[in-house]
Parts: structure tokens; sequence; C-alpha cells
């Protein structure tokens, strides 16, 4: 059983997966308990898919694929800022207006690849749609590190104003939180952990990374801060879980540690049904 | 605070005493919004431990007027200050029990949890003993001393009033405010409340206003009416004054006369 564990993790390459997969997780679940509990689930695919866009606009401009997450990164923030503008205008649901930059920047995304020329090289667009977390080089790793770290410090230092604002915009403005300072921090904040995920896991799974571990802990935590606790451990445990199973059976890992958080949320939701 | 002496104004309704405490002073407010005047030239004071309710159809303006008070929607002209400070500067003396429909209900928090927020301003990762002891004191007054560890999302539509109550209560305020409070709670469950809130306001000598479209629900327990209309404030005067025949021809004369 022991060995079943530490075989593949005497691996180079799995070792930097594990490390990447479990960090990429934990960061995930964490923002994606506030973006779960503000009703914007969908958020998170939307981000995914203009990240998209970005990482086709560095591709055009002839950088790397590696390289376009510096190109993506600002262009996936600006449109989390754009999505939360028309937010705060009220006049559009969260849905609609995530729907509509998704839906654009996605095709902008692929209108982009497309006018690349001929002569350019071959971009592989399955690695980018579905993630290649073997793939993570040692410096790929150090920038999720990185964000990761930034991203535990920040969200440390605004939680209890964030949870108010979260709970009641209202009553936490009525209090002194700066409640619109928080909501585009929010914003921008996840379009960053998606960018440095997508790497990871891929544009079309990432949100998965962001709903199901929130989704799953919120039956099981009793405070805001246990259902945090609970996401981070349901997101890592399954990050680990899923990729030692998808090299043993020898399947793809990123799929295969979200079937893993799929059978993680079907268990929380068959506890709660008992209880 | 039945014992206050009371000055007749204009149109035969009873004001209080300029010459007691102030608690909240609104004065000249005109708010516009796009144009359109939404409150215009509003000026009332509330005095200390008066039960003030403010009424009026829809569309009348008392969520603009509320939400001036509470300093979330700016103001044209005019002033508003509690206890003679801008009420951002004294946001402690003021509790404020919301609409029960805003309440995030599947939110995963306990009362306490919900009372501490207020006291601090900030949402409690951890509650200490001495503000679990001010939240279950709290919670004792409104009479919702058990609920203290249940949590939010179980909680009744009079459970939920109560410790949203006792959230507003527990930085021991000089003004509450109320939107609707017992909008979508039945008629027993109403007059709980009312008796309950207008017993603390007479014990504590606590200000409150409570906000309303139903004057009629709330006109034995108010100690003053403040009657907005289209934006215009037509009568601030005793209830009795305000229900009684005389009264609501006087708000309809007052408030043709101001249109000429």
């Amino acid at each position: 059983m022991l060995t079943w564990l530490t075989e593949p993790l005497a691996i180079g390459f799995m070792q930097r997966a594990l490390a990447a997969g479990v960090v990429v997780a934990g960061l995930c679940a964490v923002i994606g308990v506030f973006i779960v509990q503000r009703g914007l689930s969908f958020l998170g695919d939307g981000l995914a898919h203009a990240s998209f866009g970005g990482i086709a606009l560095g591709l055009l401009l002839g950088v790397s694929v590696d390289h376009a997450t510096w190109v993506a990164l600002p262009f996936t923030v600006a449109i989390a800022l754009g999505i939360g503008w028309v937010l705060r205008r009220g006049k559009l649901g969260g849905d609609v207006a995530t729907g509509v930059f998704f839906a654009v920047s996605f095709a902008l995304g692929v209108l982009l690849l497309g006018m690349r020329p001929t002569t350019a090289p071959p971009v592989n667009i399955e690695s980018i749609l579905f993630g290649s977390i073997l793939a993570i080089s040692p410096s790929n790793l150090i920038v999720v590190g990185v964000v990761a770290a930034a991203t535990a410090i920040a969200l440390f230092g605004v939680w209890s104003r964030l949870a108010y604002a979260t709970f009641d915009p209202e009553l936490a403005a009525l209090s002194g939180v700066r409640v619109r300072a928080l909501e585009y921090g929010l914003l921008a904040g996840t379009a960053v952990v998606i960018v440095v995920s997508v790497k990871t896991v891929g544009v079309v799974l990432v949100s998965s990374f962001i709903v199901i571990p929130a989704a799953t802990a919120r039956m099981l935590g009793r405070t805001l801060f246990g259902v945090a606790m609970w996401a981070v451990a349901i997101g890592m445990g399954a990050a680990a879980v899923g990729l030692v199973l998808s090299y043993h059976l020898n399947v793809p890992s990123g799929a295969t540690i979200i079937l893993t958080l799929g059978a993680l949320f079907a268990l929380a939701l068959a506890i709660r049904q008992r209880r | 605070m039945s014992g206050a002496a009371a000055v007749a104004q204009s149109g035969g309704f009873t004001q209080p005493d300029p010459s007691m405490e102030h608690i909240l002073d609104v004065d000249g407010v005109v708010v516009e919004i796009d144009g359109r005047r939404l409150l215009d030239r509003v000026s009332f004071f509330v005095p200390k431990g008066e039960f003030v309710c403010l009424c009026g159809p829809n569309g009348a303006g008392k969520s603009t007027l509320l939400k001036a008070i509470l300093g979330i929607q700016k103001r044209t002209a005019g002033r508003i200050e509690l206890l003679g400070k801008p009420v951002a500067e004294s946001r402690r003396a003021l509790g404020y029990v919301p609409q029960r429909k805003t309440f995030a209900r599947d939110f995963p928090a306990t009362a306490v949890e919900l009372i501490v927020a207020a006291l601090r301003g900030k949402w409690p990762l951890r509650v200490r003993e001495a503000e679990r002891e001010k939240a279950r004191a709290t919670l004792r007054r409104v009479g919702g001393e058990a609920l203290l560890d249940k949590p939010l999302a179980g909680l009744s539509g009079g459970e939920a009033q109560r410790v949203f109550l006792a959230r507003a209560l527990v930085t021991d305020p000089a003004l509450v405010i109320l939107d609707e409070p017992t909008a979508g709670v039945d008629v027993k469950g109403r007059a709980e409340f009312l008796e309950l809130l207008s017993e603390i306001s007479r014990s504590d000598e606590l200000a409150a206003i409570l906000v309303t479209h139903n004057i009629a629900a709330i006109a034995k327990t108010a100690e003053r009416i403040v009657y907005l209309e289209a934006g215009r404030m037509v009568a601030w005067g005793l209830p009795d004054e305000l229900l009684g025949r005389a009264g609501l021809e006087a708000i309809s004369h007052q408030h043709h006369g101001d249109e000429d």
C-alpha cells in the first residue's frame, strides 16, 4: 500500500505535478469559498475562458506558451474587473455578464490563434484546454508557489472584512467595510489564481477546482472559516489522490483529480442526506 | 417618552419639544438622482428614547431617507446628524435591522458570529469569551438566548428577526433603525415583536425609527409618526392625529397646498 503511494513520487515530474496540483487545488478551493458563497460559480469558468483569449494574444505576439501567461494575466484581470463593473451597475445578472465576457474572449482567442502566421511554431491547444500537470517545469512551480503565498497572505489580511461583505454587503458597508474595493480585489485575485492554475488543469477544467471543493465543504462546515478549511482539505486531498490514481491507472491526471472531487461531493451529499 | 412637553405646529400636528436631547437631526435634506428629486427638504428630529414610525406609500421616499440617514445615499443638500455628529463618525451609536429579504440565509454562520460581527465591525474568525457573553446578554434582552449557537440557516422568520435585533442592539446604540421589520411575519408575531421593541425603547431610553408602509399596524406602538409622500414630509405628529379623519384631511390639504 505504501509503495503504491510512494512509487510514483520517486519520479521528478510526478513530484512537481503533486506539488503544483496540491498547491493549485488549495488555492482555488479557498478562493472558491467566497466565489460560491456569492453565487458566482459560473465566474471561474468565465475567467478561465477569458484567460484562453489572453494566452492566444500572447501566442500571436510571438511568445512561448509558458510566457503567454504574462500576457494572459493582465488580460484576464481586466476582464474580471469588467465583469465586476457590470455587476455593480446591477442592470445585468452575474451569469449574463460572465456569459457575455466568457464567450467573447474565448472567441477572440480562437480568432487570434487563427491569425498566427503559418510559419509560427505549432501550439498544443489540447494542453491549454485540458492542462498538462505532468509537464510542470520547475519555473512553473515557482510561479505557482509565489502566487499561492501572496494570495494566502492577502486573503488572511482581508478575511474578516471579505467575510462580512460576503454575508451582507449593506451591513458590512454600514460597519465601515470598503465593500467595493474588496469585491474588485476578489475578482482580480480570482483572475490571477485562475491564470496560474490553467497551466496545471487547463481552461476547461479549472473552474471545477474552484467550485467543487467549496460546494462540498458547504455541506460539512458550520462557519465560513470551517467551510474554508474543509474546502482546502478536500481540494488538496483530491489532487493528491487523483494524481496517484491516474499514474497507476495510466489515465489523464487532470480529469482523474476532478472525478475524485466529484466523488467526494457525492459522498458529502450522501452524508448530509443521512443526517 | 410620554412625559415630554410638546409644541403644536402648523397643520395641527404635535411635534416634540425642541429643547429635548436630540438623537437624530434631519435638516432640509434633499436627494436628487438623475435629475429626479426623491426627497424634498425633509426636516425633523428624533429626541432621546422616542419611538418614531416613518410611514408613507410605496415610492414616497422612505427607503431613500433611510439610506441617507445610514450614510449610504449621498445627499444633494441638507444635514443629517446623529448625536450632533455626522453619522460616519458615530456609527456605533446607530443600530440597523435590515429588511428580512436581504438576509443571506444560506451563509454558514451561527447567531453569535453575526452579533459579534456588529460588535467588531468585521466578521469574527474566532469569538472571544467576553464577546460571546455580550452577545448572549443582548440575545437575552430580545428573548432569544437559546438561539446563540444556532446556525442562521435553520432560524425561523421570527427567530431571525430577534437575532438581527440583537445584532443591532449589541453596540448599545442611541438609535436603532428598522426597515419593514415585520414584513412577511404573521399578525401575532408582528404584535409580539412591536411590543418587545417598544419595551426596549422605553426601558433603555433607546430612540427607534421603524420604516413601514403599513401605518395602521404600527399606530398603537409608535409615539410619533413622520409621514412622507412623493418625497415630501407631509406630516410629523402623534399617531392619533394622523389616523383620525382630520389628520388624513390635513395630510391631503398640506400636500396639495405645497404643490400649488
